[in-house]
């Protein structure tokens, strides 16, 4: 660990330090769930370094695959290369309610201080402005998960006071009928599990208070100010626990994310 | 015993305007697209969309406007495009209305269904505006009294665990789509479906179905589906229309088959921005070809052996991918 080789600004893009940063939130052996995209890079990349052991679960119903090519998108034949189980939704959706996935990886268009996302509309929900893609698993995973992780754009319109719809609960939800805003805890009681861990986007990294289930700034990705990333958001952020830089992408990282998890290009530009 | 092999036409004939209706396959792998360009091919019209996800194959239908209620958690085309443009369009027309669900509710929905029960409790999405009382949009459209007996009285319920003590649960209703259209890579002479690769949610969507269509890329005999049982998925009884038609889910891939053609998904979503272009696209790929034959004669030898599977990987290694 003492030899780390760090690359300088410049010699990384965006999406490595997103995708590295991603990784490193991996522990081995632990149980991950992961969408089409940049989670796939995160989580394989982690395979290759620290968390050898850890399972790797798609969507669309594969387990554990040790496939050489990436896959495109969950459904993809690849995910079925030399897994340990070849099935569909049902068996791992339920796996998750099962309480069996330690980690998730998601992406979102909109989030509030408290983690909401909203991947579901522009505006409000009875006049929308603009439809976007919908919830997909996001907001089952992000119940039933130990822990989640999002990967986002950093933008005042997307980091929001609050978000035009929740499709995905954060630390802080709607309890119906009355839509009053409760702890997570409170509104899943028994079915508790945890919740979303840290954010990553393409300028820092950010952590939850979970008692008050808000939002704080945990490292700042290198070359950012505090300053451009409070005109990047849409809420004041909180630097209290601010632990400095992000520790940099890595040579040997770089080297693995484009030789070996993605020589095609196909998420990496 | 009644013969099921038919033509393409004559199984999307057996689809009737107003239909509630539900597809095999995962946003855009293994979605029956040849049915799909047939559907718009005979104009059908009021659809009723009910999905566990959706994807390209939907957004033609709601495009062309044969969609009238969308519901399901997800429309898209993965990388090739991420916005739903159609469905965006038919939304703020308001000549579709969208149900949103989440994908585990969706799929527990389905899989009610299948199961013959009116409803399941899910843990998924507790906290979240799906379950808004003000957002059950079938509710606000006049349609959930009784008059159709395939739309539930509610959009969902909550109920107390009676047997553990654990709390308050969701309720979401069994979905019972009177048709399935499935793409499969086998099936048997009397039905018998054979998926390799993954099922996705097939099994549910099937079993939840009143009428099965099929399209394979190849109809097999019995008795060899029937010498290793433990591979397939549906028996034939279930199953009442059988279409051999290869390269039928093109441009959407098909496990051992052929891989999503990437360009062409990536053309249609970007054509999909505005209704003229989307009008054009259709013009030029669906009514402008007379049938599934025409429409592979003019994607060409070449485009489609690019996409053919290897058949030891089960995807092909010729297909650019990437930008390297």
């Amino acid at each position: 660990m003492a030899d780390k080789q760090y690359a300088k600004p410049g010699e990384y893009s965006v999406v490595d330090m997103l995708a590295v940063a991603a990784a490193r939130e991996v522990k081995d052996e632990e149980v991950v769930f992961a969408g089409t995209g940049l989670p796939m890079l995160a989580i394989m990349l982690a395979q290759q370094l620290g968390a050898p052991n850890c399972k790797l679960i798609y969507e669309a119903g594969t387990i554990d695959s040790k496939g050489d090519s990436l896959p495109s998108s969950v459904g993809d034949p690849r995910c079925v290369t030399k897994a340990s189980v070849a099935s569909g939704l049902f068996d791992v959706f339920n796996q998750l309610q099962r309480g069996k996935i330690d980690l998730a990886y998601l992406g979102g268009a909109e989030i509030d201080k408290y983690g909401n996302v909203n991947t579901t509309v522009v505006g409000d929900y009875l006049a929308p402005v603009m439809r976007f893609p919908g919830s997909g698993g996001n907001p089952d995973i992000n119940s039933l998960a130990r822990r989640t992780v999002f990967i986002m754009v950093q933008e005042k319109r997307r980091f929001k006071e609050n978000v035009d719809y929740i499709t995905s609960p954060g630390w802080m939800v709607k309890k119906w009928p009355e839509g009053t805003l409760v702890h997570r805890r409170e509104a899943y009681g028994k079915k508790f599990l945890g919740g979303p861990s840290a954010v990553i986007t393409n300028m820092a990294v950010f952590r939850f208070n979970e008692e008050t289930g808000v939002m704080y700034v945990d490292t700042l990705h290198p070359g950012i100010t505090r300053e451009q990333l409070q005109e990047n958001t849409g809420f004041e952020l909180d630097f209290s626990h601010c632990k400095g830089e992000t520790e940099p992408p890595t040579y040997e990282e770089l080297r693995i994310l484009h030789d070996v998890v993605d020589p095609e290009g196909i998420f990496l530009p | 015993m009644v013969d099921k092999r038919c033509s393409l036409q004559e199984a999307v004939q057996m689809i009737q305007d107003n239909d509630m209706i539900t597809f095999s396959g995962f946003v855009i792998w293994r979605r029956p697209m040849a049915a799909i360009y047939e559907m718009l091919r005979q104009e059908k019209k009021g659809l009723h969309l009910v999905e566990v996800n959706s994807g390209t194959h939907a957004e033609l239908l709601v495009g062309a406007g044969a969609v009238s209620v969308w519901e399901s958690c997800w429309i898209g085309h993965e990388l090739y495009g991420k916005v739903p443009y159609c469905l965006d369009r038919k939304m703020r027309e308001r000549s579709v209305i969208i149900e949103d669900y989440s994908h585990q509710q969706m799929l527990y929905r389905m899989t009610a269904g299948a199961m013959g029960i009116p409803y399941l409790p899910t843990w998924a999405s507790r906290g979240t505006d799906i379950l808004n009382p003000e957002y059950d949009m079938l509710e606000k459209a006049g349609l959930r009294n009784g008059a159709n007996e395939k739309i539930p009285a509610k959009k969902f319920d909550f109920v107390q665990d009676p047997f553990y003590n654990e709390g308050e649960l969701i309720h979401v209703p069994a979905v019972r789509p009177r048709v399935c259209i499935v793409h499969a890579q086998q099936v048997g002479e009397e039905g018998t479906i054979r998926i390799a690769g993954q099922t996705y949610s097939d099994e549910q969507a099937i079993k939840a179905s009143d009428l099965v269509i099929v399209l394979a890329e190849e109809i097999v005999p019995e008795s060899y589906l029937r010498e290793e049982p433990e591979r397939n998925l549906i028996p034939g009884y279930l199953v009442d229309a059988i279409v051999e038609l290869p390269w039928s889910a093109h441009p959407t891939g098909a496990y051992g088959f052929y891989d999503v053609d990437g360009p062409f998904i990536r053309e249609f979503a970007a054509a999909s921005r505005t209704d003229e272009r989307f009008v054009a696209w259709v013009d030029e790929w669906v009514y402008g070809v007379k049938d599934h034959e025409e429409y592979l004669n003019k994607l060409g030898v070449s485009r489609l052996e690019k996409l053919r599977a290897n058949s030891y990987r089960k995807y092909s290694t010729k297909v650019k991918r990437g930008s390297r």
